[in-house]
């Protein structure tokens, strides 16, 4: 235990860098649930944003590259989802199922095609840590909080970018009417239609980027199960954050410091099978849904198809 | 009076089917203009050809004397056109100031700049008399209220002509008595207002002019001052309407009882708090009040769908002890439930499924309680039942969605009537349905209360409760208000009760 106390400085700087990755997806899920679409594929969006992420990377070795190809990657796989569900009307659980089961396949195919069927894996690179110069000399606080990858912060800056979007702009009040009564939406000149593919860009692009920063900024490695998940727990932050960002950022926090927690008794009880403690997270999460009513609060037309009036 | 709106020869086809054909409409300015016709008569087609939805086949709109093309809602709004749609168009978990600003352009800012928005909202507000808290959610607003943020919404978008379609369905006498007093300033301002209703009592009272439509085409615009309902009525249906009148009687031995029944009574909209009733066999008990003051839970009490908190049920002088649908049908129960296509109908069954659903397991239509269908006995019942209610369908083989209002209408109450239940509820029996459709069904409750039936009928709809009911009791917040004889009722009085006055 003594081990443990001594390393939590390690464990809230590990903290804040596994929240990145929930935090970009969550927020991506906050634009789909506002137009009305819980995409639950978000973890087929993660695996294809972290394989091509790590393959454009490893290729050209610009990581920046990496990150903007794993966007266009979630963007590509979840316009399949906006077609399905939007246009088409599929029902959106079904879909997102799909979009789950395909996003892995496509990665693992892909990566036997380029990287061949050794057992090895590729290692490839991280971004470096960008310390932000004095802030991140202050005691305790600074190396948690000011000594993390530049996609770190912009996760981070991203919670009131999107907080003021849909608190204060039209456009945003705009695009949440469409998630809570598209029929009204549209009366009033708003496209849902429209609105609910941008999301759905939204949306692939932050999760694809979310999966990109696994590979680029943690592992350094593509292997098939590097999401682990961590979709599903983007989703049920969603919930816990009663669809706010800034709500999404403490369940997020909470979540990654969960997931940090684990790593850090991985290490310091090396005795103990590490299955163990990796479950620590998803336990956290089915343990904070059943005390939280998750049919409150949320939009209204959430997860209903959207019938443009015909005759 | 100067000339607003003019659409000239009007025709819509959908596929060989003529919504509208050759219709005319003229709106002067600062007039109240009634569009009055039966449900498909063609007053929704052409309000969706005016404000953008459809696009007419044939003819011509003009607007202050100049042809225009409206080719989308937008353009309408361009044109000072606004709707007040029937079922309201509002985001439950918005305020009210930001439904009315919601997709406007009015203030072209990126930014919502609360403070201009609102006062800008708030000088229309105290101009036309439109009272709302722009603060409030719509969620907590009264039905009234919200009205007014739809009237509100329709003017901040600059609108000179404003449709309003059924405006008084939901609304309380005193709330209808406040939205007339909203129109006369609209119009005294030199607006314009299309009316669509078939209450005839606020159609005389309010138009300065009707046009009545019939089967799509206009048949004539009449000049309020020169015709009476009567008239209206007449041109509207095509042929002399006799009202149909029925006899008060009075009960026999009480059949249902309801003694301090609560169940949920926190609850304003949506629980019943205390209430006494009783229906004797043989008459019609009338529950007047406006929609969504425990209708619907009374309704699922005396169907044994739910269980009252506190209070008890009677039957026949029996406590009934268990509440269960099962059981309350095998007592002999009809229920006309409020929403056909959700409660009373499996829609895409056929018609003559429907018919049998409540007796599947008897011998009558199956062998072994359910086992084995009988279907040529099912098929004999249901071509009895058709011709003996005239459900108009092409094969009783066909679904029950693909049937009109009416008809499925007809279904459930040749369903319901079969075996003349002891108790028949009627929930909005005639919600949505046309004269014809409405006549047959009125006299079919009558007659089965003639047979000894007691029957409890629930409708928003007051003039249906004061045409059909022997007793009258009105529900307001869960609790019954009142209750009156259904002879010579004191209308004023019930008028206030069901305000909860």
């Amino acid at each position: 235990m003594d081990v443990f106390l001594g390393s939590m400085p390690d464990v809230l700087a590990t903290t804040i860098r596994m929240t990145v990755p929930l935090l970009f997806v969550a927020l991506g899920e906050l634009f789909s649930e506002r137009a009305g679409l819980v995409n639950i594929g978000l973890d087929g969006l993660m695996t294809i944003g972290a394989f091509t992420g790590f393959v454009v990377g490893y290729q050209t070795g610009n990581l920046w590259l990496g990150v903007l190809c794993g966007a266009v990657a979630g963007i590509a796989v979840n316009l399949i989802y906006a077609f399905c569900t939007v246009s088409l009307r599929v029902d959106q659980t079904v879909t997102g199922m799909a979009i789950n089961i395909l996003a892995p396949g496509i990665a693992t195919f892909a990566y036997k095609v380029i990287f061949g069927d050794g057992s090895t894996l590729v290692q490839g690179t991280t971004m470096d840590k960008l310390a932000i110069p004095g802030l991140s000399a202050i005691p305790f606080v600074g190396d948690i909080l000011f000594n993390q990858t530049l996609l770190a912060y912009l996760a981070y800056i991203a919670v009131p970018l999107c907080w003021f979007y849909f608190a204060r702009t039209r456009g945003g009040l705009n695009f949440r009417s469409v998630g809570e009564n598209p029929q009204a939406a549209e009366t009033l000149g708003i496209d849902a239609i429209k609105t609910k593919y941008l999301a759905s860009i939204v949306c692939g692009a932050l999760a694809g980027i979310g999966g990109a920063f696994l590979t680029l900024c943690y592992t350094s490695t593509y292997a098939t199960g590097v999401v682990a998940g961590r979709g599903f727990i983007a989703l049920a932050a969603v919930i816990f954050g009663r669809w706010s960002s800034v709500g999404i950022l403490g369940a997020t926090l909470l979540f990654g410091f969960f997931d940090a927690v684990q790593i850090a008794l991985q290490v310091s009880a090396p005795t103990v099978p590490y299955q163990f403690f990796a479950m620590i997270p998803y336990v956290f999460t089915i343990v904070a849904l059943f005390f939280f009513n998750a049919q409150k609060g949320g939009p209204k037309a959430n997860g209903k198809p959207y019938f443009r009036e015909e005759r | 009076m100067e000339e607003m709106l003019r659409m000239e020869g009007i025709s819509k086809r959908f596929g060989t089917f003529y919504a509208n054909r050759g219709v005319n409409l003229d709106i002067r300015r600062g007039e109240v203009h009634t569009l009055l016709g039966e449900n498909g008569a063609g007053k929704s087609t052409l309000m969706n050809i005016l404000i953008g939805l459809y696009q007419p086949t044939e003819g011509k709109i003009f607007m202050g004397g100049e042809e225009v093309h409206i080719t989308s809602p937008a353009v309408a709004v361009e044109h000072g056109i606004g709707m007040v749609h029937q079922h309201f168009m509002l985001i439950e978990a918005m305020t009210g100031f930001e439904n009315i600003i919601l997709g406007s352009k009015v203030n072209p800012s990126a930014l919502i700049e609360e403070a201009k928005d609102k006062k800008a909202i708030m000088e229309l507000a105290d101009r036309y008399g439109l009272e709302v808290d722009l603060d409030l959610p719509v969620s907590e607003m009264s039905i009234g209220m919200q009205q007014r943020v739809e009237i509100l919404k329709v003017l901040y978008r600059g609108a000179e002509l404003l449709i309003l379609d059924e405006p008084t369905a939901v609304l309380t006498d005193q709330e209808v008595e406040g939205l007339f007093e909203i129109l006369k300033s609209l119009t005294d301002e030199g607006k314009s207002v299309i009316f669509i209703s078939h209450k005839m009592r606020e159609v005389t009272r309010i138009s300065n002019r009707v046009t009545v439509l019939r089967a799509g085409e206009s048949v004539e615009t009449l000049e309020m001052a020169d015709t009476n309902g009567q008239e209206l009525s007449d041109l509207m249906i095509g042929h002399h309407y006799v009202e149909s009148t029925y006899k008060k009687v009075d009960g026999g031995k009480p059949v249902l009882e309801i003694k301090d029944v609560s169940y949920h009574p926190a609850e304003k909209h949506g629980g019943l708090k205390n209430v006494d009733l009783t229906v004797h066999a043989g008459e019609i008990v009338g529950i007047a009040g406006i929609d969504g003051n425990g209708q619907s839970q009374l309704a699922a009490l005396v169907a044994g769908l739910i269980a009252p908190e506190s209070g008890e049920v009677w039957r026949n002088g029996e406590k009934v002890a268990v509440f269960s649908p099962e059981d309350f049908i095998d007592q002999g129960l009809g229920n006309i439930p409020e929403d056909r296509n959700k409660m009373g109908l499996v829609g895409d069954m056929t018609v003559a499924q429907n018919l049998i659903l409540k007796e599947t397991e008897s011998d009558r239509f199956s062998f072994g309680h359910g086992l084995w269908l009988k279907s040529k006995a099912i098929q004999e019942f249901a071509d009895a039942k058709r011709e003996q209610n005239d459900i108009r369908c092409t094969s009783v083989n066909q679904t029950a969605r693909s049937l009109s209002g009416g008809n499925q209408q007809k279904v459930i109450l040749a369903r319901e009537l079969d075996g003349d239940p002891e108790v028949l509820i009627a929930v909005y029996p005639t919600r949505g349905l046309d004269i014809g459709a409405t006549n047959f069904i009125h006299d079919s409750i009558v007659a089965q209360r003639d047979k000894g039936c007691a029957v409890l009928l629930i409708s928003a709809d007051f003039d249906e409760v004061l045409k059909l009911s022997d007793h009258i009791a009105v529900l307001f917040e869960g609790e019954i208000m009142g209750q009156y004889s259904g002879e010579n009722p004191p209308i004023d009085q019930i008028s206030l009760a069901m305000a909860g006055k």
